[in-house]
């Protein structure tokens, strides 16, 4: 005889909540080479391009490594992994959010998961940057004047500032990759039609408000005043943002 | 007692205008084989995705293990649904697949599933994307079949499964299911390959039900009737015909129902053959519908 009784939910489960959060960070490190390996091998490359450059100029000026490292204040190579970052950002969730649920992950989990693997890649290329500035101005360019990583706003405000600022920069990008792709896993192609549309219309009000009000002498004071550290302070705020609404909007996102 | 694992009742999925999976009912009993049989598009995918939390309902009731499955980490976490068009991460590879299985599976038995990598010939070091059609298929039956999930999914299993593999697939779920008894759902429109497996069937067409009955009922639930074309028509009359071919003055009509001795015998009498008709047989007749009109038409011409 059949009893069409629903079986009582028995919570057996020994695992906790935080291990359910936890395997999805190791399922973001099965394969090591996305998060830690391709990122250093872009910033390995630019670095080896950069050393090369340091060596041609050396050989043909003739000129001090401290004159060569000052042209290469202006060098981007340090910010180079920021690229392929959004596109990892992007990928967690197009395609490994989608086998997360197959294997009976939350959605909820899987971006809180996610979201911790960010911190923890953000943290680690914060600091590795940051002390391989140190290392660069200690060694005075890698011994031959190559400035790499001594560049931009780097190497300027100490050890705590460019990490801070590398940190902020690094979640800001993985945040809105992820974010973003959400948005397209829930809604498609008119997801992104009206955030992109949205977007656009917010960032073309506040220009014609601006003009209009004749008001760019007190935006660039505003940004003067709160500095390098105030830009990455709302960088950081922004990739919070991406971070919380990604969460709301990956709670009703299904997998293609 | 069989409890109930699953239990729909008017579930609806919608996309636009499209409606994939129209006001079905039904239920999944524990420890069962299901077959989720079906045409291309007719909704079999979009059942499965529903019942696993995949994909969210526009209407009706879903209680998988007594409760809404999205969402709901203590029901996901008894079920395995590797879909037959799985994404899985960038450069992932087999190997990868199999080392997170365990963390997502509290049955995971990693023996099993190294027996079954080396049934298949499965290279596990090769990235998924250079996979071809039957390696890929062979990951997501490997994975449905260690992970020994209460409620395990099987998309379109034998999508281009040599006919070895097919076998390996049909000895070691049977093998595998009498000692570690579950509920079971396959999907495929092969179904000749899986008849033998099945102990009920759900028949899906255009997102509809058409038929959800016990294997063995449908095997035994149609006949064919073959002989003279005019005997043949007067014998299944007042029959709900299902199929319908002729070939000259002979005709061949399958009917939806069994036959008692009495009937048998008069068909003898008349000189008619009677046939059994596979389960494959009278899905086509039951989902074919152009195929039947194009035959009605022809025998009114």
């Amino acid at each position: 005889m059949t009893a069409a009784t629903a079986t009582p939910l028995v919570r057996t489960e020994g695992r906790s909540r935080a291990n359910e959060i936890w395997r999805i960070v190791r399922l973001h490190t099965v394969n090591p080479s996305i998060f830690f390996g391709i990122p250093w091998i872009i910033l390995g490359g630019a670095w080896a391009i950069t050393m090369a450059l340091a060596l041609i100029v050396a050989g043909a000026s003739g000129a001090p490594a401290d004159d060569i490292l000052t042209g290469f204040r202006y060098s981007w190579a340090v910010l180079s992994p920021q690229w392929y970052l959004v596109v990892v950002g992007v990928q967690a969730i197009s395609f490994t959010f989608s086998f997360a649920l197959g294997f009976g992950a939350t959605r909820r989990d899987y971006w809180l998961g996610t979201s911790i693997m960010f911190v923890l890649v953000a943290v680690e290329m914060a600091a590795a940057i940051a002390t391989l500035v140190q290392l660069e101005k200690a060694t005075n360019g890698w011994w031959v004047g190559a400035g790499m990583f001594d560049a931009l706003w780097y190497g300027q405000s100490g050890w705590l500032f460019d990490f801070y600022t590398s940190f902020a920069l690094q979640m800001f990008v993985l945040f809105v990759g992820a974010g973003v792709t959400t948005v397209y896993m829930r809604w498609r192609m008119k997801g992104m039609l009206t955030l992109g549309a949205s977007l656009i219309v917010v960032v073309l009000g506040a220009l014609a408000i601006i003009t209009g009000a004749n008001a760019w002498p007190s935006v660039w004071a505003w940004f003067a005043s709160i500095g390098l550290l105030g830009v990455f302070t709302i960088t950081l705020g922004l990739a919070l943002v991406c971070a919380v609404g990604g969460y709301l909007v990956i709670r009703r996102a299904t997998p293609r | 007692m069989t409890a109930t694992v699953v239990s729909a009742k008017g579930l609806t999925k919608r996309y636009g205008s499209f409606t994939a999976v129209d006001a079905v009912d039904f239920t999944l009993e524990e420890n069962r084989i299901y077959g989720l049989l079906g045409r291309n598009g007719a909704g079999k995918t979009t059942i499965m995705q529903l019942l696993t939390g995949q994909l969210f309902a526009n209407a009706g009731d879903l209680e998988v293990f007594g409760r809404t499955p999205a969402e709901h980490a203590d029901v996901l976490r008894r079920m395995c649904f590797i879909a037959e068009s799985q994404r899985y991460p960038e450069d992932f590879t087999p190997a990868h697949v199999f080392k997170a299985a365990p963390w997502f599976f509290e049955n995971w038995d990693a023996e099993f599933a190294e027996r079954l990598i080396a049934d298949f010939r499965l290279p596990v070091k090769r990235r998924i994307k250079k996979l071809s059609r039957g390696q890929l298929s062979a990951v997501g039956v490997i994975v449905g079949l260690a992970s020994r999930a209460p409620l395990t999914f099987f998309d379109e299993p034998y999508l281009g499964l040599d006919a070895v593999a097919r076998h390996i697939f049909y000895d070691r779920l049977l093998e595998d299911y009498a000692e570690h008894p579950r509920t079971v759902v396959l999907s495929t429109h092969l179904i000749d390959e899986v008849a033998n497996l099945l102990e009920h069937v759900i028949l899906i067409d255009e997102g509809r039900i058409l038929l959800d009955r016990d294997a063995d009922e449908v095997r035994g639930s149609a006949t064919t009737i073959a002989g003279a074309r005019a005997a043949v028509d007067a014998f299944t009359a007042d029959r709900p015909v299902i199929g319908r071919e002729g070939l000259g003055g002979l005709a061949s009509v399958t009917i939806d129902g069994r036959l008692d001795q009495a009937e048998r015998i008069r068909a003898a009498e008349l000189g008619l053959e009677l046939a059994p008709v596979s389960l494959q047989q009278l899905i086509v007749h039951l989902t074919g519908t152009d195929l039947a009109g194009s035959t009605e038409q022809e025998k009114a011409a």
